[in-house]
């Protein structure tokens, strides 16, 4: 009898049509990304009934997915694929934790006509070899509140940094006391990095702080001039965003990903965005937010591999791409999404389409070599807030300073 | 006893005014933003109940739904959102789940404990006691990382037992029944061993129906902890999010620089804690006296 139960059990597992994989998933920021892959998951598990994705737990932020990624890797029990912050990958990447793509990529026929380019690719590439694909990618932009530059009689929207403290002045001869907040304390030193990439030049070189030229000061000095000639109030970002919000700041330099939240939160004004001001001309480069899709799977089974890269793929180009920019504040950094799929979307939305303009400016968010990066970092927020608090006004001084301190933090 | 004099005692009430109005302003804030629509938040306009003017569920709208469908007032918003994004009835189940059986096995291990502590004679005892005490000198997060290794190893992460083994043993709930089982006069110990009980069943129906203020007492302090513990949950739960406890269900609607949820969370807050607010009101009287019994105020 047993015999005969078991082997019907056997002839009923084998001949289940479907066999399904399960692979398991983790991405940050739930009251972002959750409705984005709601709607993915709809078109995923119609096209792939074979692959049950399972989410885990959803980090709180960038640093606590990192965390709990180091976490596992010891305790074994990764997940398969876990979205992490464009700066965060350097690490995993490091410590063998994060898989190459290089062979699921060698077997794809059409892998760059799906829409990967080569700055895209470039954002999750270590060593030659791509490790990460980057999933929601989010640059600077300048938010206005229309409604106060037509009160001021500014018609036009500044294009480069010089406009913007011509503007401040005319806003603050029209009453406005908060004219401008500039987003300097943005995570990882954001914003030093796009003064610094609008004149193409990486703040970190061959693995050298590289301020230690013209360009470093000319950022340090817009930096200053920005916050002279415009009084502005050094807020905490909250407070920027809800002043913002409540319709008290005029100009705001921010993440583009944060536009999902202010288009919730403000008040009853026009609100536009434009593209990120350049120091003369239009920026050559911007640093880019944001996160990518790493390959962290412990299993060697090549059927959950391969459904893992499938989930990769998917969410990474096509509809699961649009997805992103359908339901954030963020875009997809896959062109064949953004020019033929998102182009009607983008036509309704043209508050989300200033960063898919500044797509082809797209460079490295930098992480700075070594162990002591978090206190590289710390060392240069340090140097902008004293810029802010107008404490420091010799930006030669400062410049000095800052590569004393910060050579002294990085690996000789 | 000194003499009344109105006016040290309007002091007085004016002081503990004061007093009350700052522990009390944060659940102002708390419940307010509950009830507001997100504009209502940033904007701080609306007073304490917002205008509950209609409002479009942007989640619902990204979707794909029509508008109309989406409609709602900030009050419905933010409390459907708190329970169907985060499944905090799950939560709050997964709360009382793990508190009560932290509590329940705490008390089965330190009422023998502290009987052995306190009433029994045998070598190494004070050696033993002051061991206990030295343990409640160690801060729970300076053993994190070991004990998150410990679990690990025994495949325990992402289960309830590892939300619940960690805090099984509580070294002061055997010190607070240690110092209460000593003012129990021996003799009733005496008597019931004459009557030819066993110590075990001495512990459970002689001591433990004396013990029952300390217990209670214990029972506050053990609850009201792992309810609102945030930090060991956060560690041991990552992979199933259906473990989450009530505190972890605030994070659903946190979303650093790119502006938070404040709705939301607020009402997932306001819903976390009123299951410990109505239990001090039905326990006012024994909340007070547990309190004062252990001396710790």
């Amino acid at each position: 009898m047993r015999k005969i139960l078991s082997a019907i059990t056997i002839a009923v597992c084998a001949s289940t049509p479907v066999h399904a994989v399960d692979i398991e998933v983790g991405y940050p920021y739930s009251h972002l990304f959750n409705v984005t892959f709601e709607k993915m998951m709809k078109d995923f598990s119609q096209q792939h009934p074979d692959i049950n994705v399972k989410f885990r737990a959803v980090y709180e932020g960038y640093e606590e997915g990192t965390n709990i990624i180091l976490r596992e890797a010891i305790s074994g029990n990764l997940p398969d694929i876990t979205m992490q912050g464009l700066n965060r990958q350097a690490i995993l990447v490091e410590k063998g934790i994060a898989r190459s793509l290089e062979p699921f990529i060698a077997k794809e026929a059409n892998f760059t006509k799906e829409g990967y380019h080569q700055a895209m690719l470039e954002l999750g590439s270590f060593n030659n070899e791509v490790y990460g694909l980057p999933f929601s990618i989010s640059l600077p932009v300048g938010y206005y509140n229309m409604d106060m530059m037509k009160k001021a009689g500014i018609e036009k929207l500044p294009e480069n940094w010089s406009e913007v403290i011509a503007a401040c002045q005319k806003l603050r001869a029209n009453g406005v006391k908060n004219p401008v907040f500039w987003g300097w304390n943005i995570t990882g030193n954001w914003f030093m990095q796009s003064l610094l990439w609008t004149q193409d030049t990486p703040i970190i070189k061959d693995g050298k702080f590289n301020i230690d030229n013209q360009e470093g000061l000319i950022a340090l000095n817009t930096m200053k001039d920005i916050f002279r000639g415009c009084e502005m109030k050094n807020l905490a970002w909250k407070e920027a965003l809800s002043s913002f919000a409540a319709g008290e700041v005029a100009m705001m330099y921010w993440s583009t990903s944060a536009l999902g939240s202010v288009e919730r939160a403000k008040g009853d004004f026009e609100m536009k965005t434009h593209e990120f001001p350049g120091i003369n001309g239009k920026p050559k480069g911007l640093p880019a937010g944001g996160n990518a899709a790493l390959l962290v799977s412990s299993s060697n089974d090549p059927e959950r591999l391969q459904a893992a890269w499938t989930f990769l793929k998917f969410i990474t180009s096509g509809v699961g791409a649009a997805a992103v920019a359908e339901t954030t504040g963020y875009m997809p950094p896959n062109k064949a999404a953004n020019e033929i799929i998102l182009r009607d979307f983008y036509t309704q939305n043209p508050n989300k389409e200033t960063a898919v303009r500044q797509l082809p400016l797209l460079r490295e968010w930098m992480a700075y070599p070594g162990d002591k990066g978090l206190a590289v970092t710390q060392v240069i927020y340090d140097g902008m807030e004293r810029i802010v608090v107008d404490e420091q006004n010799d930006m030669k001084a400062l410049q000095k300073e800052l590569i004393e301190e910060v050579g002294e933090l990085l690996p000789q | 006893m000194s003499h009344y004099s109105p006016i040290a005692e309007t002091c007085k009430h004016l002081i503990l005014i004061i007093g009350a109005l700052i522990v009390f302003l944060p659940f102002y804030v708390m419940v307010s933003y509950s009830l507001k629509s997100p504009k209502e938040i940033e904007t701080n306009t609306g007073g304490f109940w917002g205008a509950q003017a209609p409002m479009v569920n942007q989640y619902c709208v990204k979707l794909g739904n029509p508008v109309d469908q989406c409609t709602t007032t900030p009050i419905v918003f933010n409390y459907t959102s708190a329970f169907n994004k985060a499944p905090l009835l799950r939560y709050l189940l997964n709360g009382v789940i793990v508190t009560l059986s932290i509590f329940i096995i705490q008390v089965i291990i330190s009422m023998p404990a502290a009987y052995a502590l306190s009433k029994l004679r045998w070598r190494g005892r004070e050696a033993v006691f002051n061991l206990i005490l030295f343990s409640l000198l160690i801060p729970v997060h300076a053993i994190a990382l070991p004990l998150y290794l410990m679990l690990s190893k025994a495949g325990l992460v992402n289960t309830y037992a590892a939300l619940v083994i960690p805090w099984t043993i509580s070294v002061f709930g055997i010190f607070l029944m240690r110092q209460f089982f000593k003012t129990v006069p021996d003799d009733l110990i005496d008597a019931a061993r004459l009557d030819g009980m066993s110590e075990f069943s001495i512990v459970w129906r002689v001591m433990l129906p004396t013990a029952v203020p300390a217990l209670i007492a214990f029972a506050i302090f053990s609850v009201v902890a792992h309810w609102n513990d945030y930090f060991w949950p956060r560690i041991v739960i990552t992979g199933n999010q259906n473990l989450f406890t009530p505190p972890l269900g605030l994070r659903e609607f946190r979303g650093g620089a790119d502006g938070s949820d404040w709705g939301p969370m607020m009402a997932t807050a306001t819903v976390i804690v009123i299951p410990l607010i109505v239990a001090f009101l039905i326990a006012q009287k024994k909340f007070i006296g547990g309190i004062t019994l252990t001396g710790m105020k």
